[in-house]
């Protein structure tokens, strides 16, 4: 192997001691494949991150991570990833203010419920202060309460609907919690669990929320089934969300595999261009006595070092996007644009490892394939070729 | 086969090319040529334009491939050989100079001169004692870090001299080596072309219009109607 020729020519084909000329063209795509990359690794890190904190939402909020059907007391915090239950009721109310009404989701929950956890997922008014009412006090959201045009203190009626009776009970807006998320939100008063089993008087479906850590839902689940547990997880009791949620990543993760496919295309042109502008060069070392094979190599070299750096720059300039995109978020959330409304704004920003390696894996093999391909025009070229040059 | 003393070899080479792109009745270029040349002397070849005088000098080289006959170059057939044992032959035992100097445009005199040394399997270090030794032999020790677009015609031959020269090859092919350059500057280049291969007993094989130039090599071959005859 003739290494220092091989050093040589990459070195100056990556512009070291080259031309001004040449060192642009070879930082013109490295900044090109570089944005390519920033943007696909930003998209994708920004669009698992919304889909989860959806879900994060909906299982902290509207279900649990997994639900256990049963209304027997139970010692459910036994199991080794569990980090919280709660013994919930919930129901369906109309729920009316003096302008407008909505069918609502009740859901009765212990003191214990808004945790650290649960709390991070919200945004919490200053609560009411009972002063002479005996009134039951309940949780809106900052959404249903703008549709009720009611405030914290204000009087709503909630109409109790069982299967014998309708009734109606009055209630006073304790305070306005804000998820982040309309879609979720919308629909979802939080009331005492006492209240709600005396209203209701054994007519709500009462059940176990547990929150469990993140990698071991599937096993709890199978613990809890072997036990005999009536269990459901929060993607089955919102099968249409997690689906969708689902898919949309995947088609995302889709459609960025596809637009690095035509990057990893597009660099091949860069090996097409560099070997196109270099033939007489090509020819004049391989007259020289420098094989194919060498010449081959160092071309392949040299665009590879340009995509592998590309990629590696282009997934640290995404990522430090998109792990700063929190202030930028919050302050979009802040301005309350409608037509942003039923977007999550409010998430953490998760990097998804797996999925930024088969972007830059797809991109990095296409390219190595294509560029290859492309270099097949070296054969091409015959020593005797750069005589007719000058 | 080839004489012990012989270098190059030729025998009953024949070569024609296409009328057109598209084809039609092929041009006779070259017809039953017979050619030898002995280690450390000198050829020329002359003849008018369109004679088909470098075709001669890229066929004895193994640039292009002749339609039939054989072509022997140190003891081998060139025809039968590989690319790669092409390619090892023109690195350690053939040097080239054209009428355009043909030195690469990015790199210095210097890398120029030290680049077929590595392409023979010398490391960076030797192979720019070589070349710079090279090219002080060829007065060219002041312009080592100059580009191309910074020298002169003159001094881009004399690089292409040291290049061709600095891997000691057996034979130098040269093409026209003095064709663009002025009366003086020509002058230069000849009696330093001359004076390194008789110097370092290269053998030569000179293509030239110029007939005073070409009667400094041992034997004038004169390429006349598609055949080559000494010259008187």
């Amino acid at each position: 192997m003739k290494q220092p020729l091989f050093a040589l020519l990459v070195k100056r084909k990556l512009g070291f001691g080259a031309n001004r000329a040449a060192k642009r063209r070879i930082l013109f795509n490295l900044l090109l494949i570089t944005l390519v990359v920033s943007a696909l690794v930003f998209a994708q890190m920004f669009v698992v991150s919304m889909s989860r904190g959806i879900a994060d939402k909906y299982a902290l909020l509207g279900n649990g991570h997994l639900q256990v059907h049963t209304t027997e007391p139970v010692d459910l915090s036994r199991y080794r990833a569990v980090i919280d239950v709660q013994k919930v009721g919930q129901s369906y109310a109309l729920i009316y203010s003096p302008s407008a009404n909505r069918m609502v989701r009740l859901k009765g929950v212990q003191d214990s419920y808004f945790s650290e956890l649960r709390k991070e997922q919200l945004t919490m008014g200053e609560p009411y202060v009972q002063s002479e009412s005996n009134l039951p006090q309940i949780l809106l959201s900052t959404t249903l309460a703008k549709t009720l045009d009611v405030q914290i203190g204000d009087r709503v009626a909630l109409m109790l609907v069982s299967q014998s009776s309708i009734r109606p009970q009055l209630c006073i807006v304790q305070n306005l919690y804000d998820s982040g998320y309309q879609e979720l939100d919308a629909n979802l008063v939080f009331s005492n669990y006492e209240l709600m089993a005396r209203l209701f008087q054994g007519k709500e479906e009462t059940y176990y929320e547990l929150l469990v850590e993140g990698d071991a839902l599937e096993q709890t689940k199978r613990e809890l089934k072997a036990d005999g547990y009536a269990v459901t997880s929060w993607d089955e009791e919102n099968y249409a969300v997690a689906t969708n949620l689902n898919t949309s990543r995947q088609a995302v993760l889709g459609v960025m595999v596809a637009v690095a496919i035509l990057c990893g295309y597009f660099i091949s042109e860069l090996s097409r261009e560099l070997v196109e502008d270099d033939k007489y060069k090509i020819a004049m070392l391989t007259l020289l006595g420098a094989t194919k094979r060498i010449i081959r190599r160092s071309y392949f070299s040299t665009v590879m070092v340009v995509t592998l750096v590309s990629v590696l720059l282009g997934t640290l300039l995404g990522m430090a996007f998109a792990l700063n995109l929190s202030p930028l978020l919050s302050s979009i959330a802040a301005r309350s644009i409608p037509s942003l409304a039923y977007y999550l704004l409010d998430f953490s920003i998760v990097i998804p490892w797996l999925d930024i390696l088969i972007i830059t894996l797809v991109l990095v093999g296409v390219s190595v394939i294509s560029v290859l391909f492309s270099l097949r025009r070296v054969a091409r070229i015959e020593p005797i070729s750069c005589a007719h040059f000058d | 086969m080839m004489k012990s003393a012989e270098v190059l070899r030729l025998e009953q080479v024949f070569k024609s090319f296409p009328a057109t792109l598209r084809g039609g009745p092929p041009i006779q270029i070259l017809e039953g040529i017979d050619l030898s040349l002995e280690r450390s002397s000198s050829i020329a070849i002359t003849g008018n334009s369109g004679s088909g005088k470098s075709t001669l000098l890229q066929i004895s080289a193994g640039l292009m491939q002749c339609d039939s006959g054989r072509v022997w170059f140190e003891e081998q057939e060139i025809s039968a050989l590989g690319d790669d044992k092409l390619s090892q032959l023109r690195s350690h035992s053939m040097g080239f100079i054209f009428q355009n100097s043909l030195l690469l445009d990015d790199f210095t005199a210097l890398e120029n001169v030290q680049i077929p040394s590595m392409i023979a399997g010398k490391s960076e270090k030797q192979a720019k004692v070589l070349a710079m030794e090279m090219l002080t032999t060829v007065g060219m020790q002041d312009r080592l870090h100059h580009t191309s677009d910074q020298l002169s015609g003159g001094e881009r031959q004399r690089v292409a001299i040291a290049r061709a020269l600095v891997n000691a090859p057996s034979v130098i092919f040269a093409d026209e080596p003095t064709g663009s350059l002025d009366e003086q500057n020509a002058s230069l280049v000849e009696d330093l072309l001359f004076s390194l291969v008789q110097q370092q007993q290269v053998a030569l094989m000179l293509i030239t219009h110029n007939y005073s130039f070409a009667q400094r090599c041992d034997v004038v071959y004169h390429l006349h109607d598609r055949k080559v005859e000494v010259s008187s």
